[in-house]
């Protein structure tokens, strides 16, 4: 039968104290919104429950002189309405805007999609492909891992059990990039995607100098597509370019046979989404 | 004064104020004092034989009241074939097999006991697809038949054969002929509201059902028949609905679920709840029949049909519901969907150990229809013809008798081919192969009844009290379609009433006469009828209470009118303009004399009349009721299967145009038009509400839903991974509705419950065929199965 404890603590001191008496016992839950379907699925039964509601100064977005910061705690729905995030960090937008529905996107966090590790997360490949940057915080301090190095398995991160994600950090320098994440799915609106494509470019003239390229339900974890990228750097900006670039990111990754989707048909939406991206983020950046 | 007041009118939903405000009762709501929940344990397997269950565990835990499994209870068949127990003891055959149930204080506990049940399985080889399963070789599902006579094969023993003319001669007289394999999948109902009942007994032994069957007539008497089996032969039965959350056909059977609550009940002495989760909704109920079609058709050098000749294999899983019965309703389509004079149609049904199958909106129609229409498409691609052109040509006329038989009284057909194709300017933009097209599909079913069982009737209870207020007690049932609506503007038409005035009372066995169910479109067709039947015995005797009482109250206000004003001059009137009935009429609660109808004094309001006739002070006081037993002219379908089995037949066209991404196989509905033949429009923002509702799960059919099984097993039990589609997705469906006035309609309406659904998976097939010259023949019409088909189109060049 389903039972446990909420506790809400006020501030992360309490988090950490909780976290160290129930261990292995307790699950860190922000907006629920995997968590409480998780426990109804009987995929986890935890005894308590160590609600992050309480912290809510780690709920923001904001852009400052060394770069922007997400708070865990954000919304999808905060990021959504974020002129900030719409125009400098577009494919962030993407992503959180087309999570399950309005209702989802008021509770659900951007640290908990994060956090949940799933290979089809929305906000994971926009994030990838604007370099974030994890901040855990444990009771020891602080670490910063880079988002690439985050996941390491389906439902897997390198957060350590007695550690927070409190925020994000994104260089100030990816606000020179267009960006844009394509989720494929079969609905528009509560679904998951059979793949997501997200690309972000740096542009000089017709030159590509700097891209990155991350996908969705590509492989066990969100993946960037460091080859495609590699290629395209420093290359004269056409479609072949972005349709090659589109090839090796495909060959890339190791999707699998789901029920959600075939793999030789995500690796053709690989195919076909790397350059529609590509030429979305760069029309953003012309309307910039 | 022929002008309608309310039919025609969009007379908004009656009862829909408590729904959308979160009153209105569903069996989720239901409480009953001292009441249980029951939960079932399913089947771990497909196929499997039982070898132990062990129920102590269960038994054990606190708050459970009984456990029972199928030593409990008695050995008893149920289902239309008699193919199965309420609760599976020796032998499971598909993974829903109810194999044990539980009865405890709280829907929770229950739960934790069922999973606490252990059961011992030997597993043995599944069948998974129809054409194994009728291979000579194949293990047997079912090793005997319900009298115990050992069973040879899995295909079932059910005569779903059609022939009329003479195929051989069709095909000689064919310049063009085609042939298809089509297939269709599993598909959800997906009601809003799950499923659930609750079962209570009385110390009599009396039981009352609360359910949401939609034929609760069949259902009490399949309980009855239960009941004689299991030793309650004595017993009563009264069902009763709570509001229903929808049904599109999964409340046609009584479910097993519904039997074992009963069991439950009998067994603990207390009400016991079974209520289904979203999960349970997708494994445990029986969705839409899955047909593989062969379908055959020529057409002479003039495009004239010259015969149709189609065979199906339908997929019946493991036991059998209503949906083996799916082929007589196919037959509807295959004979008399357009002209077409020489036909042969079989269909077999497959025991397998996948999920068996129900009844959903079209009951096989949008199956035979997908066949039939996208075949159509092909033909005339082959003749040369424009598609539409083509079903001009072969137009389904007001007159025609078609070869099963089906007399076509008012058709609609010609008016919505041509109006949806001008809709779409279907000339300009069809034959583009451009990534953009056209297509359209048409449906012929029943809209005025449909007798599959003896009785095709409804019966109606109209009483009138001194406040002017009319209950309605009808045997009907409402599953959300809003026919209460549409009925209460024919009643307040019929009596002279107002809308407001109408209170329908009905889904009650012990309040309601006989009624055949609310299924086959029929629902506001034939109560309709019977309440006019109804009303007009009704207002026959207000009338005749009104030749009495009207003078006297009269006579009351001139003396009233004298008392206040002494120099008040009587006026000069002539009561015979009121001394019959036949004078009088009522319209908006006044009766009136038709001969002098705007004299004030000849004017009152009905309850004034009722008034004064129930309140005589002299033991001869008067109440106002009738009834009325409407059962169409109509014929059970014959051993060949024909005969006229509805008084009308609906028609109509779905166009659509699309866009297909020729990179991700996706397909965008552009516009999407749907022409129905409706009769009359009671009220045509219920009907647009029908075809909004029935369009969209039609474009799920063509392009997005699909049950997943694998071995057996619902691989996407949930709205997640079955992709019924949302608001978001915007579906641009709009209604057009041609009238034709039927004459044996209530003021002139037909049934439209299930045709906005037919036509509109082949319509969306035909405009991808359009747009990218690739025909997909399989539903769901997914992404990559167009990608897949043009790649293999690209290969070929």
């Amino acid at each position: 039968m389903i039972d446990y404890e909420y506790l809400k603590p006020k501030d992360l001191e309490e988090v950490f104290s909780l976290l160290k008496s129930y261990g292995e016992r307790a699950v860190l839950i922000a907006g629920g919104t995997d968590v409480m379907v998780n426990i109804r699925n009987k995929k986890l039964a935890p005894e308590a429950l160590i609600s992050l509601r309480g912290l809510e100064d780690l709920a923001y977005v904001k852009k400052g002189e060394d770069g922007y910061h997400i708070g865990a705690l954000a919304t999808h729905r905060m990021l959504e309405t974020s002129s900030l995030v719409q125009s400098e960090l577009s494919a962030l937008y993407d992503g959180a805007s087309q999570v399950g529905s309005v209702q989802i996107r008021n509770v659900a966090t951007v640290g908990g999609n994060i956090c949940n590790a799933a290979p089809s997360a929305d906000t994971a490949s926009p994030l990838l492909a604007l370099d974030a940057v994890a901040v855990l915080r444990g009771p020891g301090g602080s670490r910063k891992v880079p988002l690439t190095e985050f996941f390491t398995g389906p439902s897997q991160t390198v957060r350590a059990s007695d550690e927070v994600l409190v925020e994000f950090e994104i260089p100030s320098e990816m606000g020179q990039f267009g960006s844009a994440y394509h989720k494929h799915s079969r609905r528009k609106a509560m679904d998951l995607p059979i793949l997501g494509v997200a690309v972000s470019l740096k542009i000089e003239g017709e030159i590509i100098r700097d891209a990155r390229i991350a996908l969705s339900v590509a492989a066990p974890t969100p993946m960037r597509a460091m080859e495609a990228e590699a290629y395209l750097k420093g290359k004269k900006l056409s479609d072949d370019v972005l349709i090659e670039a589109g090839k090796i990111a495909a060959n890339e990754a190791s999707p699998r046979d789901s029920l959600r989707g075939k793999a030789w048909y995500r690796k053709e939406m690989i195919e076909t989404f790397v350059p529609r991206m590509a030429h979305k983020a760069l029309e953003r950046l012309k309307n910039r | 004064m022929s002008e309608y007041l309310y039919v025609g009118k969009n007379i908004p939903r009656t009862a829909e104020v408590d729904k959308v405000t979160g009153r209105a009762i569903y069996i989720n709501d239901l409480k009953r004092p001292g009441m249980l929940y029951g939960k079932i344990k399913y089947s771990e397997y497909a196929h499997a034989r039982i070898k132990h269950i062990d129920t102590s565990k269960a038994k054990k835990l606190p708050g459970v009241r009984a456990v029972i499994t199928g030593y409990d209870i008695p050995d008893v068949r149920v289902g239309f074939l008699r193919d199965q127990t309420v609760l599976k003891k020796d032998k499971v055959r598909q993974f829903r097999d109810e194999v044990a149930a539980v009865a405890a204080i709280s829907p929770e506990i229950a739960e934790e006991a069922c999973d606490l049940i252990e059961v011992e399985y030997e597993e043995l080889p599944g069948l998974f697809d129809p054409f194994e399963a009728m291979k000579e070789d194949a293990p047997l599902i079912h090793e005997v038949d319900a009298r115990g006579r050992p069973i040879r094969t899995n295909i079932l023993p059910l005569p779903w054969k059609f022939e009329a003319g003479d195929i051989e001669e069709g095909r000689k007289a064919s310049a063009y002929i085609v042939k298809d394999s089509v297939e269709t999948t599993w598909v959800n109902q997906c009601c809003m509201g799950t499923s659930g009942c609750i079962a209570e007994f009385d110390m009599n032994n009396n039981l009352t059902l609360y359910n949401q069957a939609n034929v609760i007539f069949w259902d009490k008497r399949r309980i009855m028949e239960y009941f004689a089996q299991i030793g309650l032969k004595d017993s009563k039965v009264r069902i009763v609905n709570p509001i229903v959350g929808g049904s599109f056909g999964t409340k046609l059977d009584t479910d097993i679920y519904e039997f074992i609550a009963i069991q439950l009940a009998l067994k603990t002495r207390r009400p016991v709840k079974i209520l289904f989760t979203r999960e349970e909704e997708f494994f445990a109920l029986p969705p839409r029949q899955p047909a593989i079609f062969e379908i055959e058709q020529g057409c002479d050098k003039d495009g004239k049909l010259t015969f149709r000749w189609a065979k199906a294999i339908l997929d019946n899983g493991a036991y059998t519901s209503w949906g083996a019965t799916t082929p007589s309703v196919m037959m509807m389509p295959m004979s008399s969907l357009y002209r077409v004079p020489n036909v042969y149609f079989e269909a077999k049904c497959v025991y397998t150990n996948n999920i068996y199958c129900q009844a959903m909106r079209g009951y096989g129609n949008p199956q035979a229809t997908f066949a039939v229409e996208t075949s159509m498409d092909h033909l005339a691609e082959e003749a040369g013809i424009d598609p539409a052109e083509l079903r001009l040509i072969n137009c389904n006329h007001s007159g025609d008798v078609t070869p099963m038989r089906l007399k076509i009284t008012s058709c609609g057909l010609e008016e919505c081919i041509k109006g949806v194709k001008e809709k779409l300017d279907w000339d300009k933009k069809r034959g583009k192969r451009n990534g953009r097209g056209v297509g359209m599909a048409s449906l012929i079913h029943v809209a005025g009844g449909a007798r599959v069982y003896k009785s095709d009737g409804h019966g109606m209870i109209i009483k009138v009290d001194e406040h002017g207020h009319v209950d309605v007690m009808s045997g009907g049932t409402d599953q959300g379609q809003g026919s209460p609506t549409a009925l209460a503007q024919i009643i307040a038409e019929a009596l002279g009433f107002r809308p407001d005035d109408i209170n329908l009372v009905f889904g009650d066995t012990a309040f309601g006469l006989w009624d055949a169910g609310t299924h086959a479109s029929r629902h506001t067709f034939i109560a309709g009828n019977a309440a006019l039947e109804a009303c007009a015995k009704v207002k026959r005797q207000i009338l005749e209470l009104a030749v009495v009482e009207l003078p006297k109250l009269i006579k009351h206000q001139i003396k009233r009118q004298k008392r206040k004003d002494p120099d008040f001059k009587e006026p000069d009137l002539d009561f015979s303009l009121i001394a019959n009935p036949e004078d009088l009429d009522i319209r908006d609660r006044i009766v009136f004399s038709k001969k002098d109808p705007e004299n004030p004094y000849f004017r009152t309001e009905v309850s004034n009349i009722l008034r004064e006739a129930l309140h005589v002070g002299t033991g001869k006081s008067h109440v106002v009721v009738a009834e009325a037993f409407y059962d169409p002219p109509t014929e059970m379908l014959d051993r060949e299967f024909k005969g006229n089995l509805s008084c009308t037949y609906a028609f109509g066209t779905t166009g659509v145009e699309v866009e297909v991404d020729e990179k991700t196989g996706e397909v965008k509905i552009l516009q999407l038009y749907a022409a129905h033949d409706v009769g009359k429009a009671i009220n045509p923002t219920l009907i647009k509400g029908q075809i909004y509702g029935a369009g969209y799960i039609g474009v799920g059919y063509g392009l997005t839903e699909e049950m997943k099984l694998e071995k057996g097993r619902v691989m996407n039990p949930n709205f997640l991974d079955y992709k019924m589609l949302t608001a978001k997705d915007n579906i641009p469906v709009t209604p057009m509705i041609i009238e034709t006035d039927e004459k044996d309609g209530p003021y002139g309406a037909k049934g439209i419950g299930e045709p906005g659904l037919v036509p509109t998976a082949p319509a969306i097939a035909n405009a991808v065929y359009d747009a990218i010259g690739v025909r997909i023949n399989d539903l769901p019409i997914t992404p990559e199965k167009v990608l897949k088909a043009l790649k293999e189109k690209r290969k070929e060049k």
